[in-house]
């Protein structure tokens, strides 16, 4: 019956990832090569995150907020964005629109993030006689996370790869981008500051994701117009 | 093609010691924790002459239920969780007698009961003590297939309890298709103890011996037995019966040492303490003990004082004999004791009871005794002769129940008479242990070995042969006494024991296989709910209808 539920677990999180794939044209035009360099991509940068964490954070005995280190925490989180920015731009990627190239790295990024994160305690605490609700928390933040993905890749190709941005809109994207990427440090801030509980702080991801979610997509789409 | 070969080696040796780590996780994956663990305490399972008693089985993995269960609920596969304050314990006892079967059973103690807790006592404790006992009395003499453990009542646990009592009553019990809480308690089945050792300790005080004296000097011998049996061994601490006869016996040593150690204060009489095991079966213990002494020690003892539960009582004491009451020695014996008992203002009693040597129960020390020829007597608070297991040392004897005034007193009479007895001042009104002097009764002494006696279980099978209590007993025995030694024998083969004493048990709160597949349906409408979705918005609605309408149009094609 455990391992049951660890099933159902592993469909919340990792499921979301697949049926993208194959329900939007990214499979027709097979990029599978993409999301993999992406994913790749994003295991480098979580090695460089860990070592700056490692080397600059000192580890704090409570679960207190410390604005300093949060402080850190985000800049070390910039990383992430360098990250995608080195996979949006430096990797070679067959002849794909833009369109789809941010879908793809998007998804590759998205995936190794829950793979990395969210396999193991899946693995190990899933298939336990004990049951809590935390595994199927931790598949919704999966999926609000992909959406984030999605989002950040999208403004990072608007901000990097189109060079005809409408000028008034250029703040609006960089202002998005930048709460999308600071979206870590203020779930942390929430969960420990304000001590919200994991439900709570799941669904503000979800309702987060979506509304940044459709306000990429207006921007994107209005980046479009011009050259269209 | 060598190249290749030497190349690929590195490559297939890194994969195989990926594939092992892959293998290495899943094995250590069961290490998840459950809600609430909690220590156990097994029921004791033991036979008589390969008749079983007790629980038999350690091993528990079933699902909780309360007293408050659904009628036609499955009980073959449930624990019962009964708190002993809500005991009821003729439905206990018709249940065990009726034989009905059960997946287990748990009994909630008060932490009254908990030697190891820091909680003062409440009310109503000598009303749970007596349940206790009485339950006590009604599971050693059962035979029980069932595991049967106790613990010991806290906040996690009532959470539980309550949880459990609250989803009877609304006819939910816990089972495999419903959720609720499994108790599992995963232990080894329980085997045999090997060899059960009991392990005699004896003191010896010389007397003074006159010059050109060639007779050997009488001794006196005080005995005590030490270990106990309960229904749980881990816990049966036994502090009245009997770490108040062991302290007692403790402290008169100490006193009498004090006295022999000047030479001119040293009395004519030899002292011998024994600390006996074996105690509750039959004092099979102080049976093998005199069956060692040697002819001349025999012949010696005058006589022999066994105590056995001086802890409790108020102002009447009681002294066992099994020779009649006419015996010059007994005679003395008892004048002795009631005088200085009169003075102390304890009334001091005589009963006697005759030994049926075809009987093989012994139900005081001093029939032992008795029975290799000795004079002696059991200076007891109990009146009548206790039954097998009977006031041996059970749960409910836990510190709170023991007076230290009145082994205080209880070693003030005995240590009085005996010197009279010793030094030749007998009837007359002097005392040798007078309360300001320094030979008074010393009541931290008493104080803390009866604090050490109620923190330690004794049941004797249990103790290893170099158990660190029975060593500490010889070496305060050694303090006071010369020539301690300690003996080691096997218990007789008419009782063996079981081992598995203690466990931890795990309570886990499952959801039950509705709610998972609950899950699996929601999740798989979800997903393809999120499918529609993106194919319509990013593909189009006709996109989503095609996939679904395919054959049929190839078929008009073709036609």
């Amino acid at each position: 019956m455990t391992v049951f539920h660890f099933f159902n677990c592993a469909i919340l999180t990792f499921g979301p990832h697949a049926v993208y794939y194959s329900a939007t044209p990214l499979s027709e035009y097979d990029t599978l090569g993409t999301s993999v360099k992406a994913a790749l991509v994003y295991l480098g940068t979580a090695l460089v995150k860990l070592v700056c964490l490692a080397t600059f954070l000192k580890v704090s005995e409570n679960e207190s907020f410390d604005p300093y280190q949060e402080l850190l925490k985000a800049l070390i989180g910039f990383i992430d964005v360098a990250g995608l920015y080195f996979a949006l731009t430096q990797l070679t990627h067959r002849n794909i629109s833009q369109n789809h190239k941010f879908q793809a790295v998007g998804l590759g990024w998205a995936f190794a993030d829950s793979v990395l994160h969210r396999l193991a305690p899946l693995w190990v605490g899933a298939r336990g006689l004990e049951f809590t609700w935390d595994y199927i928390l931790q598949g919704l933040e999966a999926n609000a996370n992909l959406v984030f993905s999605i989002s950040l890749a999208a403004l990072g190709s608007l901000m990097w790869l189109r060079k005809n941005k409408p000028k008034t809109l250029i703040p609006i994207i960089y202002a998005c981008a930048g709460i999308v990427a600071t979206m870590p440090s203020i779930t942390s801030y929430l969960r420990r500051g304000l001590g919200w509980h994991f439900p709570k702080v799941v669904g503000f991801e979800l309702f987060t994701s979506l509304a940044m979610a459709f306000i990429s997509w207006q921007l994107f789409s209005a980046c479009q117009r011009p050259s269209a | 093609m060598a190249a290749k070969k030497h190349g690929d080696r590195p490559v297939l040796e890194s994969v195989y010691s990926v594939i092992a780590l892959v293998f290495v996780l899943v094995a250590c994956a069961e290490l998840c924790g459950a809600a609430t663990v909690v220590d156990v305490y097994r029921l004791i399972q033991y036979d008589i002459s390969g008749v079983p008693f007790g629980s038999r089985l350690a091993g528990l993995n079933h699902h909780a239920l309360s007293l408050h269960f659904p009628p036609g609920a499955d009980l073959s596969r449930a624990v019962l969780v009964i708190p002993v304050r809500d005991l009821n314990l003729s439905y206990v006892k018709d249940y065990l007698s009726e034989r009905q079967p059960l997946g287990g059973l748990l009994f909630l103690l008060p932490q009254i009961f908990n030697f190891e807790s820091k909680e003062s006592s409440g009310d109503g404790e000598e009303l749970f003590k007596n349940i206790v006992m009485e339950l006590e009395q009604l599971l050693i003499h059962t035979n029980i297939p069932y595991p049967v453990y106790f613990a010991f009542e806290n906040d996690d646990i009532n959470t539980v309890l309550a949880d459990i009592k609250r989803n009877d009553v609304s006819g939910q019990p816990a089972t495999a298709t419903t959720g609720g809480y499994k108790l599992v308690v995963s232990t080894t089945e329980p085997k045999k103890v090997a060899s059960p050792v009991m392990s005699n300790i004896q003191g010896w005080l010389p007397g003074l011996k006159a010059d050109g004296d060639p007779n050997q000097l009488p001794t006196i011998a005080i005995v005590a037995s030490y270990d106990t049996f309960g229904a749980a061994p881990a816990l049966s601490v036994g502090t009245d019966s009997n770490g108040s006869g062991v302290v007692a016996l403790l402290e008169i040593a100490r006193l009498f040492s004090l006295l022999y150690s000047n030479p001119k204060t040293r009395g004519r009489y030899n002292l011998l303490f024994g600390l006996t095991s074996g105690g509750p079966y039959n004092y099979n213990g102080t049976h093998k003990w005199l069956r060692s002494f040697d002819q001349r020690l025999r012949e010696t003892i005058d006589y022999a004082i066994c105590l056995n539960s001086i802890g409790s009582w108020n102002n009447e004491l009681w002294i066992h004999v099994s020779k009649p009451p006419e015996n010059a020695y007994i005679k003395q014996a008892f004048e002795g004791l009631s005088n200085v008992g009169e003075e102390l203002g304890i009334k001091v009693g005589l009963k006697h009871k005759k030994i049926n040597i075809s009987n093989s129960r012994v139900a005081w020390e001093h029939e032992q005794f008795s029975r290799h020829r000795i004079t002696a007597a059991t200076l007891s608070e109990i009146s009548t002769a206790p039954g097998l297991f009977e006031n041996t040392g059970s749960l409910a004897d836990s510190r709170n129940f023991v007076n230290e005034d009145a082994v205080i007193k209880s070693v003030k009479l005995i240590a009085e008479s005996l010197a009279r007895h010793i030094y030749g001042h007998r009837g007359k009104n002097i005392q040798i242990f007078a309360d300001e002097g320094s030979l008074a009764v010393n009541p931290s002494y008493i104080r803390s070995w009866l604090d050490l006696l109620s923190r330690t279980a004794r049941v004797a099978p249990f103790l290893s042969k170099n158990d660190p209590f029975v060593m500490a007993l010889k070496k305060e025995l050694e303090e006071h006494t010369e020539e301690v030694i300690l003996q080691n024998e096997v218990l007789d083969g008419i009782f063996t024991f079981y081992d598995s004493t203690k466990a931890t048990l795990n309570i886990y709160q499952v959801a039950s296989v509705t709610f998972d597949l609950l899950l699996l349906l929601v999740l798989g409408s979800y997903l393809i709910v999120l499918f529609s979705f993106l194919v319509i918005t990013t593909r189009g609605l006709d996109d989503l209808i095609s996939l679904f309408r395919r054959p049929p149009s190839r078929k008009v094609k073709t036609a």
